[in-house]
């Protein structure tokens, strides 16, 4: 378990480390908090020849909430925000509450400590909690390389286990979250068999209530499909009523439909995995409703 | 003979406050030196080149751009010696007979990791860069992982031997009215998962070549007399030309007791590079090629009477011991010896049998082969008193050995030494709470809530077998010696040990100076495995320092002129006629020590475990509520030690109960390679753990120790499944362990 040789550079600033990368684009990689990078490294299942290193770079711990011009603020995340930044709520409404519940189910202190948000988006491990809450509330990532730039919803940027979007050279560079109005009840809920490893399987939920009627509704999926899902038709069955408990027991139902060729690991049968996901979303959407209770 | 004050079965059987360990400072301010911590010059690192396939011919193994890789020193695959070293079979021959084990894959690989070539580097990554380069050409045959495969030898893993490398029968087989006449009669099927030891160091052995061909090996072992004997007798030295040093060990289990193909690969390296050579096996060695535990399936049938008095018990246990047997033959047969559990039954039979897997080899892993007896037994008691509507624990009292039938010859050939086993599961239901559960469980079934379930687990098991050396030594400067030819991995001796010297001699533990695990040092001994340390290794120390007390007297008579009978020692002081001689003055005279062999037969720890559970009712998530250990170790020497193993023990049991499992695919390549996917309990899963004690000391030895240390991951499965079959209302066995959510949301169905 240990590396093979790999050059090791410290960038400077953020174009240093796009050159950097440009330089031999197939063999790099960037070096954020290096929670899974490096175990791969000594596993020796990835062999860049090239680490770039951005802990060096200034700037890139952004986290703060803009008020994009057209539709609402956003929360943006920066390369180098760890997942601890996101235990104590950062915003005070409900996309903080719903950061924390999953950043307390995320590994252990700390792995907290010094692994990052856009590096799990990156290594895009199909039951990790950030790309399944990327997924659910529609987060917008910017990638970067020399050649310019891009923005891909987190959708599309997510292929599938441990494959993405990001071209030989490019770099994840923001993450953008869409703040939730706070008539947003929001839950976040795994089952694992231990609290080492990762979920079996995760639903987040973010309910949005107007006049007693859910009128956004988001549920999404780790451990159902190669990558986080949304449960389109359990979001339909809640949309446009009142998330009664006949309304959320339909749409639980609804929600097993989205399991199709999950992930091999961790194992779970097919039928197990469509009633855990049934019963996970209840309960998350049960949750959910109590979160907007208590708050309103 | 016991301290008449002390026999007897009571529920204090503690003798002193609990103290620190003297070990630890050292462990936990960073200051612990463990193989892979050892600085000495010019040490090389070893990789090993290891087959991907479970099963298959070994065509060609390339190592021309391995040797080429810029810092490999050397690299060798069985095609470059004349000689490849065998792996000695454990305790008999026959095992090994047609089943050669060579050091490096000759002509065949019988499991996924098995080691086909060694390189050896300036350091451990260029070693892994060499082993990268090896190409390795492996013709694969088919994989064989059930042991009911492996014994038709349809598939024979070493031509010309059979698959069955040990089978036995114990205890007179069952007369066939006997089941027939019986007012019930109960079967059951268990499968034993494969573990793994996951120590927190793995295994690691330094060799240094020294002149005239002699070889200095510090190695994470247990039994380092045993290592050296074996590397001398595989490499013609004499014994005396090998010196096994063991420095400090992270945790052995049972999987450091054995001379493993990669220590003999790595002294072949280092004699034939003329320098040191060391290997520390990594985490990912250890989960794919590193030796596995438990590994057993059984048929159990069991016989009782209308009031539940059992008539008989049959069982057929099956272990998957790997592509070569050496290691794990005989845990069949200790399982198949403790078939009886804590029961008087009349008649007990048991056929075991150690079968060839294309899995990597058995080993002891603590508890080795009792835990599988007391699941087997225990899981169909509590079988049995479902079909009767009996209560568990009253099943249990019913058939218990009673304390006046001691020592008892059990139908399989044991003889328990001493024990109340009621009185260990009344003190483990009270301190459970058993009435309050009981009455929780009745709510719950009929008002609604999570299920709850309530299950023991009342076991015996044996600790302690062959002989072991100890020496004590008075020093001028008042301190002492106390040698033993044990080997603490973990275990705390330099603390334990130096208690009963301090004890017997009346001096200050902090004198007395523990020294084991060099073979430099100590000249013959045993080790530490099978809980046998204090039993065994504490006996001769004690046995030593009597001896050395008497000494003294003697000498402290002679000098003051009066009978040795008139010399009283206290508080580490010999009076005689006035005169008074601290062990030093008399050390200052001449030297002063003594020495002792002893072989006490081996003795019968038992105990009783609670574990109440509930289980989720959606997810079958089971969530320990409160987990019970009574143990009865006899005479305890140190009860913060012994706690504290029992503790680590019960986390293990609980692994294995809800989490643990080595997973191979179909081909025989294992899944679980890492701690991501070979589940350990961490410590939110640890549940509130309350500890007791009763105390029968062992009649067979003066300090009435029995071992300690392997219990709870005998107890705490079959307590934990009982527990979770109780909660939903199933028989036992149809729970297979790891009780996984998904495994009780099945069972539940």
């Amino acid at each position: 378990m240990k590396p093979a040789a790999f050059a090791y550079t410290a960038a400077s600033t953020l174009e240093d480390a796009l050159r950097e990368l440009a330089a031999a684009p197939e063999e790099s990689h960037v070096l954020a908090g290096g929670q899974s990078l490096v175990l791969e490294m000594n596993h020796r299942a990835v062999r860049p020849t090239r680490l770039v290193d951005i802990n060096t770079v200034p700037h890139l711990g952004l986290l703060q909430t803009d008020d994009a011009p057209d539709d609402g603020a956003r929360l943006r995340v920066g390369p180098l925000v760890r997942h601890r930044a996101f235990e104590q709520p950062v915003d005070e409404g409900p996309l903080g509450r719903l950061l924390a519940l999953a950043a307390h189910c995320l590994a252990h202190p700390p792995i907290r400590a010094r692994g990052t948000m856009l590096g799990s988006l990156a290594y895009a491990h199909p039951t990790a909690e950030w790309p399944t809450l990327a997924v659910t509330l529609g987060a917008e990532l910017d990638l970067r390389s020399v050649l310019g730039h891009r923005t891909l919803a987190a959708e599309e940027f997510l292929a599938g286990p441990f494959t993405t979007a990001l071209a030989p050279g490019e770099m994840l560079t923001e993450a953008r979250f869409p703040v939730l109005p706070s008539a947003t009840g929001v839950a976040f809920l795994e089952h694992r068999p231990t609290a080492a490893g990762f979920a079996v399987l995760s639903v987040a939920v973010a309910l949005r209530v107007a006049d007693g009627t859910v009128v956004d509704a988001r549920i999404g999926l780790a451990g159902a499909a190669p990558r986080p899902v949304r449960a389109p038709a359990a979001e339909g069955l809640l949309t446009g009523r009142p998330p009664t408990d006949e309304a959320i027991t339909e749409a639980a139902a609804a929600s097993a439909e989205t399991v199709a060729d999950p992930p091999a690991d961790p194992p779970a049968g097919i039928p197990f995995r469509q009633h855990a996901v049934r019963v996970l979303t209840q309960r998350a959407l049960h949750r959910a409703r109590d979160d907007l209770t208590e708050r309103t | 003979m016991p301290d008449p004050g002390r026999e007897g079965t009571t529920a204090a059987g503690r003798q002193d406050a609990a103290t620190t360990r003297v070990e630890d400072p050292p462990l936990l301010s960073g200051h612990g030196r463990f193989v892979a911590d050892l600085r000495v010059p010019d040490c090389a690192d070893a990789a090993f080149v290891r087959s991907p396939v479970a099963h298959g011919l070994l065509r060609s193994v390339d190592l021309t751009a391995a040797r080429r890789v810029d810092g490999v020193l050397g690299a060798w695959s069985a095609a470059d010696l004349d000689d490849v070293p065998l792996v000695p079979p454990m305790m008999r021959p026959e095992p090994g007979h047609g089943r050669a084990w060579p050091a490096l894959a000759t002509d065949r690989v019988r499991y996924a990791g098995e080691a086909v070539a060694v390189v050896v580097a300036d350091d451990r990554y260029l070693a892994e860069d060499g082993r990268d380069a090896a190409r390795v050409s492996i013709d694969a045959l088919p994989a064989v992982l059930d042991p009911a495969d492996s014994a038709g030898d349809e598939v024979r893993l070493h031509p010309g031997a059979s698959n069955v490398a040990m089978e036995t029968t114990v205890g007179e087989p069952v007369d066939p009215r006997v089941w027939d006449r019986a007012a019930v009669v109960v079967r059951a099927r268990y499968r034993h998962p494969p573990l793994c030891h996951t120590s927190m160091e793995a295994r690691a052995i330094l060799v240094r070549p020294e002149p005239a061909g002699a070889l200095t090996v510090w190695c994470s072992h247990q039994a380092p007399h045993r290592l050296r004997n074996d590397i001398a007798e595989v490499f013609g030295l004499p014994p005396g030309d090998v010196r096994v040093v063991v420095p400090d060990v992270g945790g052995a289990f049972g999987g450091k007791s054995e001379t493993w193909p990669e220590y003999l690969a790595v002294v072949l390296a280092a004699r034939r590079l003329g320098r040191p050579v060391r290997w520390v096996e990594d985490r990912h060695e250890a989960l794919t090629a590193g030796p596995r535990g438990r590994a057993q399936t059984q048929d159990v049938r069991l016989a009782a009477d209308a009031t539940g008095r059992f008539l008989a018990m049959e069982l057929r246990t099956d272990a998957a011991v790997g592509g070569y047997p050496h290691t794990g033959w005989f845990l069949p047969e200790v399982t198949a010896r403790m078939a009886a559990g804590a029961y008087a039954t009349p008649h007990v039979h048991v056929r075991a049998r150690a079968l060839l897997t294309t899995t990597p080899p058995l080993c002891p892993y603590r508890g080795a082969g009792r835990p599988e007896a007391a699941y087997a037994v225990e899981c169909t008691v509590d079988l049995l008193a479902r079909w009767l509507g009996m209560d568990p624990a009253e099943l249990r009292r019913r058939n218990f050995v009673p304390p006046d039938r001691f020592p008892y010859d059990t139908p399989t050939g044991f003889r328990y030494d001493s024990g109340d086993y009621a009185a260990a599961l009344d003190l483990a239901l009270e301190t459970a709470g058993h009435g309050h559960w009981r009455a929780e469980q009745a709510r719950r079934r009929e008002h609604g809530g999570p299920p709850l379930g309530i299950g023991i687990c009342a076991y015996v098991e044996r600790s302690g077998a062959g002989g072991e050396f100890g020496a004590v030594e008075a020093h001028a400067d008042g301190t002492f010696t106390a040698t033993s030819g044990c080997c603490s991995t973990g275990q705390g001796h330099a603390t334990s040990f130096a208690r009963v010297v301090a004890r017997e001699l009346g001096v200050d533990r902090h004198r007395v100076r523990v020294v084991e695990g060099d073979t430099a040092l100590v000249p013959r001994g045993v080790g530490s495995f099978a809980s046998r340390s204090m039993q065994n290794g504490g006996e001769a120390l004690l046995q030593s320092a009597r001896s050395l007390a008497g000494e003294a007297r003697e000498r402290a008579a002679a000098l003051a002129g009066v009978p040795a009978g008139d010399v009283t020692l206290d508080g580490g002081t010999l009076r005689a006629g006035g005169r008074t001689f601290t062990f030093a003055d008399l050390a200052r005279r001449e030297p002063l020590r003594a020495e002792a062999q002893v072989e006490p037969p081996q003795a019968f720890p038992f105990g009783a475990y609670v574990a109440v559970v509930e289980v989720d009712p959606e997810l079958g998530s089971v969530r320990v509520l409160r987990l019970v250990a009574v143990d009865d170790y006899g005479t305890v020497i140190d009860p913060l030690i012994v706690r504290g193993q029992t503790y680590g023990s019960i986390a293990q049991g609980l692994g294995q109960a809800l989490c643990e499992e080595s997973v191979h695919d179909e081909d025989g390549v294992p899944r679980s390679v890492s701690l991501l996917d070979y589940l350990l309990p961490t410590v939110a899963e640890m549940p509130e753990v309350a500890q007791a004690e009763t105390c029968s000391p062992d009649p067979n030895t003066a300090l009435g120790a029995k071992g300690a240390g392997e219990a709870g991951c005998i107890g705490v499965p079959p307590a934990v499944v009982n527990a979770v079959a109780d909660a939903l209302q199933i028989d036992p066995p149809a729970l297979a362990m790891p009780l996984t959510p998904e495994t009780c949301w099945e069972a539940a169905r």
